[in-house]
């Protein structure tokens, strides 16, 4: 809980880090309707499809500097020597960026909803596939910015980006089955085995990944 | 024989076909300082990234006859530049040390902990960096050219800490190109 609590701090104090994400999902929600003819109809059309693409986007900003600012100062190797498991501290790296940043979106990804479409139990749906879809995009593009430690953030997440594909798919069609009324839960149980999946191996892929930077 | 804290065996590193060391045996038993000298890029510091174990060597094994518990300083202070000096203490687990108030008058920087790192001249930022060292509870200190930046008084505070810790039976093993008065052997890589 000690390393959980300065890692927070580490995030909480770099403002830009956690808020820049979630004013780039603001953004991009916010000028969505201002680029088509504004009519609820017309509205609805490509919401959710922008929903999705902005959580990726800001998933994609969260972990621009997620190991690289510590590579480079050298926190990274003092983290390597401690006595805490480095998949552990992959962990909870990744779950506090998810914390300060993919809750918050998360959150306003019903608010957004809702002020779309008016619809509540529609926009309560949303909550759980934003939940899980910024903590699988998250995931995967810390693997990203793994693999590009010392060579930018942009090479690593197009390296991940058609990771999220995927993803991306099975959230458009939860959708869709949710918006015809037909059965859903599939789509939640693939993304929570996906995610069970990707919680166990990213980490212990990323801190392969690290160490063999390190070295 | 069970005083060794560590001992390395024909330890060999090279990068492509370039040999930066090869052969490197010594022990370091408790109380024991060994200094690591040698040119520029002769692998002083791939050396002692080895012993810390964030490098593989190529050739050789390096044997922990304790619990490993090393505090370690390398060229980089690991410290966060968008955070006051208190907050840094606070990340390193140390703000609630009850020998830090004590070590930050020593360092000077008593005054400083409201203050930005990124503020802080790099002499500054090393004694920061330091009190990792200075209040470690470990049983081995690596450093790697901890004297690089700090002022003939900084390093005299520094040079009779470390053989402070020497009389406490610890280990130290540091790379150095300035001279220094600690109580040493000499491990020599070229």
């Amino acid at each position: 809980m000690k390393y959980f609590g300065l890692e927070l701090l580490k995030l909480r104090k770099k403002t830009r880090s956690w808020l820049g994400p979630i004013l780039v999902f603001w953004l991009i929600m916010i000028a969505y309707p201002l680029t088509i003819e504004f009519s609820p109809e017309n509205l609805e059309i490509g919401f959710f499809s922008v929903l999705w693409i902005a959580i990726l986007l800001s998933m994609m900003f969260a972990t621009e500097d997620i190991f690289t600012e510590d590579y480079n100062d050298g926190s990274l190797e003092q983290t390597l020597i401690n006595d805490i498991p480095f998949v552990y501290q992959v962990v909870l790296k990744v779950m506090i960026h998810w914390l300060l940043i993919g809750i918050p979106i998360s959150l306003l990804s019903f608010i957004f909803s809702l002020g779309t479409n008016g619809n509540l139990s529609l926009s309560l749906l949303i909550l759980p596939f934003a939940m899980m879809s910024s903590y699988i995009f998250l995931n995967l593009f810390v693997l990203g910015n793994a693999l590009s430690l010392n060579k930018g953030s942009v090479l690593g997440a197009i390296i991940t980006l058609p990771m999220a594909l995927p993803v991306l798919i099975v959230l458009g069609k939860s959708i869709t089955a949710i918006q015809l009324e037909i059965n859903y839960s599939g789509f939640i149980f693939l993304l929570l085995g996906s995610l069970s999946i990707i919680i166990v191996t990213v980490p212990i892929v990323v801190s392969y990944i690290i160490k063999a930077h390190l070295e | 024989m069970k005083n060794i804290i560590i001992s390395v065996d024909n330890l060999s590193y090279k990068i492509n076909e370039n040999r930066l060391f090869s052969n490197v045996s010594f022990s370091l038993c408790k109380g024991e300082c060994i200094h690591i000298k040698g040119s520029n890029g002769s692998g002083k510091s791939t050396l002692l990234r080895i012993i810390l174990g964030i490098t593989s060597p190529k050739k050789g094994k390096i044997n922990y006859n304790i619990e490993r518990n090393i505090s370690y300083l390398g060229h980089k202070n690991a410290l966060k530049s968008y955070l006051s000096v208190e907050d840094n203490i606070k990340l390193m687990g140390l703000l609630n040390h009850h020998e830090l108030k004590g070590h930050l008058e020593t360092l000077s920087l008593k005054k400083m902990l409201d203050i930005k790192v990124a503020n802080l001249s790099y002499g500054q930022q090393k004694k920061l960096a330091l009190l990792r060292v200075f209040m470690n509870n470990s049983n081995l200190i690596i450093l790697d050219e901890p004297f690089v930046g700090l002022d003939k008084e900084n390093q005299n505070i520094l040079s009779s800490f470390l053989n402070n810790e020497l009389q406490n039976e610890k280990g130290i093993i540091f790379t150095s190109h300035i001279n220094c008065e600690i109580i040493s052997k000499t491990l020599k890589i070229d």
